[in-house]
């Protein structure tokens, strides 16, 4: 039969076997390729599947639809619809002596010939088989047949008039009664029985779409649409149902029928066929005319508070099964999104998986989930014995832990932050030492009267010696020693500001650096005290520190012998001494030894061994310039010093930069390397507002650091942080957001608090002042009306709730702390913004706690619900 | 009940049997391909006079101009009864004695001339486009009148033009025109259009060279015998009329046959002409026919108008008839 498209029907029952209907019908087993490849004939479907062709029916011409006899016996029972209308029943691949041998070749006969559009068994009731035909007149359209009634001549002749014209039936397989006659003067397209009831049928009528019911044939629901082709049930949703009209697929909900919930985008052919995937939720597999694409629709049902309002996300995708034009596919019924595509021509098929879309989402800790057809993977980093460490090592782990304990915020004693931080990494160490010193200098009243030294502290000490002016040269004696050192080192006010902010002195003018080496001294770090000492020409102090080193608990004895060798000194060119330091010193494992003797045997002005020993903290390296590198030399080094570190993003280097550009630079590189934006937030915080915050790069810092607070449900921390912020850089502070206005003067009544903030979210919060020592406020400062009651405690707002301890009794009185002025959360001034409906912050929260609306009789609103964020716990503690 | 008036804007015409061969490219063309032209209405009737050619206008531009096409001057406008679908009463008749009463006779009253074409699927009233605010104010009073505009169906209001119109005279009508009944008997059938290409060469064999093998003056061997066909492909449907013996030289299965297998009688009416002008005919056949509740299908040509009844019933019909005429 010429024009006849290719058709696919799987088995309902047997997952191996379909049948291809074009001008005859074919039946394929299919099956593994290794098993098959023996028997000739097999036709390979894919690389793991081949089909054999096992039966062939060509009885009936004119074949316009086939549907498959839907329980198990008999099996393969088809029937056929023809062009003339007829309805055959027919199988294949059955022996002749099987169950159904009486009902195949039963014809089923409209009074009218005309094209029979599409078949439906009644998935319940299968003796009932509908047929929709084209229009006749005024004849009807949906036959419904009983495949079981028995030819019965007398009563058919007498109505109808009987004259076959077909001699060659059996006349007694012709039914010619149908059991319902349903859609009078109308043509019928398609037809599906709805799953939810086996006695409703939905039709594609001309130009409607109707649903008959079996019990009452003469009414009937019907909507008016073009989209009246290929109506389909999804097998998971039985009110949905799908439809088409040209290129156009329309979704339909049972439920409210009056119009498509959805049309999905239009397509430029039309299409041919529409099919739910039976083993998939909500996935939609379409085809248009001469394409070799299937295109998929994934229609998503994401339950949110409000989900009325959401319409479902539809993911789009299409798939190419084969190479060539595609006839029909089929969805296979059990097996996983797997299909069968027939070609257009040649009948070439194919067997074809959709792959299922990987879903991935990252956890905001070290854990993430993805998810593909029915599985579910939760993914932790692996590490055999490493877990932990691996896990540890990960700044996102630290910067939890550092947030927990509230890394950042002391702001007195900055150095602490260090501690904060683990105390266990001595780049934080050099920067919260660095800002300790920077802060001390820049709250230092002497400075302060020096004019604008202060305002320099922060800028680096690259910025303070390029300044640096009236620098005097000295020569100072070895103390403890009469002979005459030939050392020259440099003095100015600059350099004495960077020595203090390397934290070797306190106080200038004078170098004293007693108090570091004692503190150093405490910290039993006897070399770096050692070295300190020789560099500020005590070398008795350097040798009396490092006996105290060798003499101390678990002290190296080895220190004995380098004060041995430093006793020994002598400035004397050529001497033995000299000559076997310079080349030993190199295998002294503490650098701060090794640069003792560097710094002994180099020639005055050439300190190379000293300034590019980088295993010597940068500050102490710095200081060392600051005291014997020229006006010429000291910037250079700086210079050289600070692009080092600001390419190694070494933090150390913060102290060379300062909080300027140059420092922004430095830190954008440590977050390059560590991703540590919590550092560099609460560093970049100390800074003058007016520069380094305006730096987009620390901006974005600073919105990460908090996205990340947030993401953790971090919400306190979050809100610390966003106070810390404001305090130090007042331009972040966000404006007043909500006010609350009189409900009679409409004049706002938050004039006691009114730069309070607020980033509440569903709700606003409005403190109202409950000062016990003033009078409760309880009406509107302009017009003395009074506040709205809550709707719990039917108090007047203000009114500090009763059972809060620590409010409302004049016992307070003597610890009015800024904290207690402000009133407690419990009396906050809360409000739904969708039924506007609130009351005392306490009262609102205990009462959602246990109810989902509204507390307001007759209200329905579900307050809670609304705020996306209220029914998630913060996971940090306030 | 409702009544559609189609879009279509049609044309009457008459090919002379000897010009048939000029027309024959485009009537091929309208009947068998209908992709390549953009008409909708195709409807070519074989008399033993003349062929009769009902088209729309696009399908118009396919034929040419000649001295053997006659043309009625008249644009047509088809209608089409739409009974609404609850009433499932089985005994329904088919095609003009349905709507004789409700239509036809209203439509004569008001002297308004009406051209027939029933087919497989339905039957159309053509009347003249000028006469459609007369046949819109004559009808709306029993019918939902629905008019087609782009493929979508609109609902029209009658335009409450009432002055102007002649009033009615309800008089009997009597037959006037010379009754004749062929002895073959009629198919009206159809096939499915994924079909027709396997039957078009027989198809053209019957349109075209019904004549041939045989020798012009030798088909005396019935005088009663009529040639007549009828092709229609309407709106992507086809309708078929034709007699038994043609209907043996189709392949089984291709045509439509209904389970009934009716086969139905001709009523041939009219001496000389009808011409277009002259209303009532059908109105004067289908009335009685209605009363007596006998389905007929109904057809008129350039010429003449035919009347197609079941077998059955050709003899009360021919008398009933013949007593309305003879009353006169």
């Amino acid at each position: 039969m010429s024009g006849s498209k290719p058709d696919i029907l799987w088995s309902p029952h047997h997952p191996d076997r379909y049948v291809i209907c074009d001008s005859e019908l074919g039946l394929y087993r299919i099956g593994p390729v290794g098993s098959s490849e023996t028997k000739a004939g097999t036709l390979p479907l894919s690389e793991e599947t081949a089909a054999t062709l096992l039966a062939i029916n060509s009885d009936t011409p004119y074949m316009k639809c086939v549907a498959w006899y839907p329980k198990h016996e008999p099996e393969c029972l088809l029937a056929v619809g023809q062009a003339n209308g007829r309805v055959v029943l027919t199988s294949l691949g059955q022996s002749h002596n099987s169950t159904c041998k009486e009902l195949v070749g039963k014809e089923f006969v409209p009074k009218h010939a005309r094209q029979c559009n599409t078949l439906a068994w009644n998935p319940v009731d299968s003796n009932l088989l509908a047929a929709g035909l084209d229009k006749h007149r005024a004849d009807f359209s949906v036959l419904i047949w009983d495949i079981s009634s028995k030819f019965s001549p007398e009563a058919s002749v007498a109505s109808e008039k009987i004259r076959l014209s077909t001699v060659d039936l059996d006349s007694s397989s012709v039914v010619t009664k149908p059991l319902y006659e349903l859609g009078q003067n109308d043509a019928c397209l398609s037809l599906c029985w709805l799953l939810r009831d086996p006695k409703l049928l939905l039709a594609g009528m001309h130009r409607n779409l109707a649903i008959f019911d079996l019990r009452n044939t003469s009414q009937k629901t019907f909507v008016n649409t073009k989209a009246i082709q290929g109506v389909t049930v999804d097998p998971h949703f039985h009110d949905r149902v799908a439809s088409f009209y040209e290129g156009q697929v329309a979704i339909w909900d049972l439920r409210k029928f009056e119009k498509p919930v959805l049309t999905l985008t239009e397509q430029p052919k039309p299409l041919t066929k529409v099919a739910w995937c039976p083993t998939r939720n909500g996935l939609l597999a379409t085809l248009t005319r001469d394409s070799n694409i299937i295109r998929l629709y994934d229609m998503q049902h994401t339950p949110t508070p409000i989900g009325d309002e959401t319409e479902p996300t539809i993911i789009e995708r299409s798939v190419q099964p084969c190479e060539s034009q595609i006839g029909s596919f089929a969805w296979h019924p059990s097996s996983q999104n797997r299909m069968v595509v027939v070609s257009a021509a040649n009948r070439v098929m194919t067997d074809f998986t959709v792959f299922e879309r990987i879903s991935l989402a990252w956890s905001s800790s070290t854990s993430f989930m993805w998810a593909c057809g029915r599985h579910l993977y939760d993914c932790v980093e692996d590490g055999a014995e490493g877990v932990d460490s691996v896990i540890e090592k990960d700044i996102a782990t630290k910067m939890r832990q550092r947030a927990q304990s509230r890394y950042g915020h002391d702001t007195v004693q900055v150095w602490r932050n260090h501690l904060l931080a683990g105390g266990s990494d001595p780049q934080l160490k050099s920067l919260w030492d660095d800002l300790f010193y920077m802060k001390q200098c820049a709250e230092d009243i002497e400075l302060k009267l020096q004019g604008n030294k202060q305002s320099v502290v922060y800028s680096g000490i690259k910025n303070i010696v390029k300044t640096s002016s009236g620098t005097t040269e000295s020569r100072r004696c070895w103390s403890g020693s009469d002979r005459q050192s030939d050392v020259p080192r440099y003095h100015s006010e600059e350099r004495c500001l960077a020595l203090r902010l390397c934290g070797w002195i306190s106080r200038g003018p004078d170098i004293d650096v007693e108090i570091f080496l004692r503190s150093l001294e405490q910290e039993r770090e006897w070399e770096r005290a050692a070295a300190v000492a020789l560099f500020n020409l005590d070398i008795r102090r350097a040798i009396q520190i490092l006996n105290k080193g060798a003499t101390a608990e678990k002290g190296d004895l080895n220190l004995n012998v380098v004060a041995m060798a430093l006793s020994g000194y002598t400035d004397e060119k050529s001497s033995l001494w000299r000559e076997m330091c310079s080349s030993l010193r190199l295998q002294l494992k503490n650098p701060y030894l090794c640069v003792m003797f560097a710094f002994l045997t180099s020639e005055p002005g050439a300190y190379d061994g000293v300034l590019y020993e980088s295993s010597v903290a940068v500050r102490d390296r710095v200081a060392f310039a600051c005291m014997f590198l020229s006006d010429a030399q000291l910037p250079r080094y700086i210079d050289k010093l600070t692009n080092e570190m600001k390419e190694a993003g070494n933090l150390e280097g913060i102290l060379l930069t300062g909080l300027t550009k140059d420092g922004v630079d430095l830190m954008e590189s440590f977050v390059d390397r560590t991703g540590d934006v919590q550092t560099a937030s609460f560093c970049m915080l100390k800074g003058s507002p007016g520069e380094v915050l305006k730096d987009p790069r620390v901006q974005c810092w600073i919105e990460n650091y908090r996205n990340l607070l947030d993401a953790w449900r971090f919400w306190h921390k979050r809100a610390e942080f966003d106070i810390h912020r404001g305090k130090l850089d007042p331009s972040s502070k966000p404006l007043a957001q909500v006010f609350v206005s009189c409900n009679f003067c409409g004049k706002s009544i938050s004039y006691s608090c009114s730069a309070m903030p607020h980033q509440g979210r569903g709700f606003s919060q409005y403190g109202v002042s409950g000062s016990p020592t003033k009078s409760k406020v309880t009406s509107c400062p302009g017009c003395r009306k009074p506040l709205p009651r809550c709707a719990l405690c039917l108090m007047n707002m203000g009114t500090p709730v009763s059972n809060c301890p620590g409010t409302g009794k004049s016992d307070d009185k003597v610890d009015l702390t800024r904290e207690n002025k402000l009133a407690q959360f419990n009396n906050w001034f809360t409000w739904c913004h969708n039924c506007r409906h609130g009351g005392h912050a306490g009262h609102m929260l205990s009462w959602f706690r246990d109810h989902t609306e509204c507390p307001v009789s007759a209200c329905t609103c579900k307050c809670m619900q609304l705020d996306t964020t209220g029914n998630l716990v913060p996971s940090d503690s306030s | 009940m409702e009544l559609h008036i189609l879009e279509h804007s049609l044309k009457v015409a008459s090919i002379e049997k000897e010009g048939i061969q000029i027309c024959t490219h485009g009537l091929i063309k309208l009947a068998f391909l209908a992709s390549k032209t953009r008409c909708k209405f195709f409807s070519l009737t074989e008399t033993p006079e003349d062929y009769t050619i009902i088209v729309d206008e696009e399908g118009f531009k396919e034929l040419p101009q000649s001295e053997y096409i006659s043309v009625a001057d008249a644009t047509w406008l088809a209608l089409n009864v739409v009974s609404g679908g609850g009433n499932a009463s089985n005994s329904q008749p088919i095609g003009v004695t349905k709507i004789a009463k409700s239509v036809i006779a209203p439509l004569a009253d008001h002297n308004i001339s009406v051209f027939m074409l029933s087919t497989y699927q339905t039957d159309f009233i053509l009347v003249r486009e000028r006469d459609l605010p007369l046949v819109m104010h004559t009808l709306s009073s029993e019918f939902t009148l629905l008019r087609v505009v782009n493929g979508e169906t609109v609902a029209v209001h009658d335009l409450g033009v009432t002055n102007g119109f002649v009033k009615p005279k309800l008089v009997p009508r009597p037959i006037i025109h010379p009754l004749s009944s062929p002895s073959n008997m009629f198919c009206v059938t159809s096939l499915d259009p994924d079909t027709l290409p396997s039957v078009a060469t027989l198809l053209m064999d019957v349109m075209f060279y019904s004549s041939g093998p045989k020798e012009p003056g030798a088909c005396s061997e019935d005088s009663n015998h009529i040639r007549f066909f009828s092709f229609s492909l309407i709106e992507g449907y086809i309708s078929l009329v034709m007699d038994e013996q043609t209907t043996q030289r189709f392949p089984n299965n291709v045509l439509f046959t209904s389970a009934s297998g009716e086969l139905w009688k001709m009523v041939r009416i009219g001496g000389q002409p009808l011409g277009f002008d002259e209303c009532g005919i059908v109105a004067q056949i289908s009335e009685p026919l209605a009363t007596a509740d006998i389905p007929a299908y109904y057809i008129s040509t350039f010429k003449f108008d035919h009347a197609l009844v079941p077998e059955e019933n050709i003899q009360s019909v021919i008398g009933a008839l013949r007593t309305k005429s003879t009353a006169q």
